[in-house]
């Protein structure tokens, strides 16, 4: 029996050096993301192998950009347990979601990195190269800047006439602040964001009334139905909210363009321009 | 001599309670975070004014105070309908878990994304299992049990409530439904629109007219059981349309704003010094006080400092609750006369 467990120790430790050799020789860390947003940077620069898992919402279309992409990884379960079977060589996560998750993971000894929510397009450059430095295709993060900037320079070609004021509300009254990623391409194509009148720099809940007495220009929703699945979502289909911005009065930009700061920035630039040229004229 | 004078005290007590409600119904439209004058609030509600007060007034504010005087009236005459029909001053709708169990059903109905939330489908689930949860609670109880006996099986009731709830907020596959449900839950009239008006109204006022129909037979009924049924009341029936009234207002009132406890309880206990103890007197004054409430209380939770708004849920508990104990202690004999 010793010699029989000797065995198997030695081929045990056969297998682990034969694994660190092949890490060493294509010097490409194995990566599982638990967050929605580092789902799609991490989509975008990793080389398919590379990618062991995705967060619980990466394949929901609403939500996710990538989400056709993300069909051909597997799942996790958001939580530690399939992390540490994975045993990914990093985990990378949101800065504010899942804290107990990201301190167990830690405490096992993997190595978590977290990512901050973005406030501005520079931000959302300095994570674009910080995950391109991760997976070790910095070139592609660079490409990936060079897509944000060309589109930036579009929406300042076709920015508007005039500085309407433009309040971005989400459900529930939600209003993102002044210092946020939804300003910041506000501004990208000449428009100025409304949450300041309402004295939320880093956002905040507005009521009804207060939104209908500031009287913004246009509202930056991010769903055009008249559905509402719960009163979170009718707050923003209340009658007299409609009276003031009906479709017309709403720039529509899809949760899943606004939600991360990434590469569907590119995009949501560009979609942002197309609205921009529906509600000015 | 005496019935006279009572009379004249009843007439003006409840002549009282409606000035009241008017003034605060109309405190209500000038309540906000946007500051608007008396004049200028009267004067947007008849149609002047700019668009935006208009606006605020009409859409935003009217809604809301139609909504928390015909919630506050169902659940004040639920309460003196269901303390009428146990003859039991402890009886009320959120000691029977009825309001809970109504959440349930609209829970069920937000947390598997089956209708829209401003759909009837919303009443019509709240109100079926509000009746569920009553029928059932009378029928474990039994015909004429004890306040612990109701207080006990209200408690599992409201338990087994909670727990679906919790449950269906689990297996939902709106990532927002634990904060969206969780808020609900609490009761809340913020930014209700006409649409939340016209799904809760008809069942609230269908709920009042069943419930003031059987005023003859709770007066009957005020006499004991045998009495009531030698004067012709069928005790049974009397029971079924209590519980449709009550399960119809409660839920018709859960659908659109919450849970919002203890009105019920309250309201006809202020009443019954003014009013008396005759059941059937009891039930436009304490709908009236019950209105009053939950103006009040809805009026409070927006002038209360504080970062994000107060649910008046949570504030009618924080006075019902106190006011509660203070029953219990009051019935202390009789609850403990009912354990031995």
């Amino acid at each position: 029996m010793p010699s029989y467990r000797r065995w198997r120790e030695g081929l045990g430790l056969a297998v682990t050096l034969l694994g660190l050799a092949t890490t060493a020789a294509v010097a490409q860390p194995r990566i599982a993301s638990i967050n929605l947003c580092t789902d799609q940077l991490l989509m975008t620069l990793a080389d398919p192998d590379q990618i062991l898992g995705l967060s619980p919402y990466a394949r929901d279309v609403a939500r996710s950009w990538d989400a056709t992409r993300a069909a051909q990884f597997p799942l996790l379960s958001g939580g530690a347990e399939d992390v540490l079977v994975l045993k990914p060589d990093i985990v990378v996560a949101g800065r504010f979601t899942k804290r107990a998750t990201r301190q167990l993971l830690k405490d096992k000894g993997q190595r978590v990195i977290e990512f901050d929510v973005p406030r501005s397009l520079d931000d959302v450059r300095q994570q674009i190269m910080r995950m391109g430095a991760l997976v070790q295709h910095p070139e592609r993060a660079t490409a990936e800047i060079g897509r944000l900037d060309a589109a930036i320079e579009r929406a300042r070609g076709v920015a508007a006439r005039k500085s309407f004021s433009v309040l971005a509300l989400s459900r529930r009254g939600w209003v993102s602040g002044s210092d946020s990623l939804s300003a910041a391409l506000l501004s990208a194509v000449g428009l100025r964001s409304a949450a300041d009148g309402l004295g939320l720099r880093t956002g905040g809940f507005a009521s009804l009334e207060a939104i209908v007495s500031l009287k913004p220009d246009y509202l930056l929703v991010s769903d055009s139905g008249d559905y509402a699945e719960d009163e979170g979502r009718a707050f923003l289909l209340h009658p007299a909210l409609e009276r003031f911005y009906p479709a017309s009065k709403r720039i529509m930009l899809p949760e899943r363009l606004l939600a991360c700061g990434g590469p569907m920035l590119t995009e949501a630039l560009d979609r942002l321009a197309t609205e921009l040229e529906r509600i000015d004229r | 001599m005496v019935t006279t004078i009572a009379a004249r005290r009843r007439t003006l007590t409840t002549t009282a309670l409606v000035a009241v409600v008017i003034v605060l119904a109309l405190a209500s439209l000038g309540t906000g975070p946007v500051r608007m004058s008396p004049l200028t609030v009267l004067d947007a509600l008849a149609g002047g004014g700019s668009d935006v007060q208009q606006i605020i007034v009409r859409e935003i504010r009217l809604p809301r105070a139609i909504l928390a005087l015909a919630i506050g009236a169902i659940l004040g005459l639920s309460g003196a309908a269901l303390q009428g029909l146990l003859r039991n001053p402890l009886a009320s709708p959120s000691l029977f878990g009825a309001p809970q169990s109504a959440a349930f059903g609209a829970v069920l109905i937000i947390a598997l994304g089956l209708a829209d939330i401003r759909s009837y489908a919303l009443p019509a689930a709240a109100i079926a299992m509000a009746f569920l949860s009553v029928f059932v609670l009378l029928a474990v109880a039994g015909r004429s049990a004890g306040l612990l006996l109701l207080i006990l099986a209200g408690l599992a009731i409201s338990s087994l409530a909670g727990a679906a709830t919790a449950l269906a907020l689990n297996l939902s596959p709106n990532p927002f439904a634990a904060l969206e449900i969780s808020f609900w839950l609490l009761g809340s009239l913020d930014d209700r629109s006409f649409r939340h008006v016209m799904l809760a109204l008809p069942f609230i006022i269908a709920g009042a007219i069943v419930l003031m129909s059987q005023r003859a037979a709770f007066r009957a009924l005020s006499l004991g059981e045998e009495t009531a049924q030698s004067l012709g009341v069928h005790v049974g029936r009397l029971r079924l349309l209590v519980i449709a009234g009550v399960a119809l207002g409660v839920g018709g009132a859960v659908a659109v704003a919450g849970t919002i406890g203890f009105i019920g309880l309250i309201a006809p206990h202020l009443m019954r010094p003014l009013i008396g103890h005759d059941p059937a007197r009891l039930l436009i004054p304490s709908a009236l006080t019950g209105a009053a409430l939950l103006l009040a209380a809805d009026i409070a939770v927006r002038i209360i400092p504080s970062t994000t708004d107060i649910k008046v849920g949570v504030l009618t508990s924080l006075i019902g609750v106190p006011f509660f104990l203070y029953l219990i202690l009051r019935e202390r004999r009789a609850l403990s006369g009912g354990v031995a």
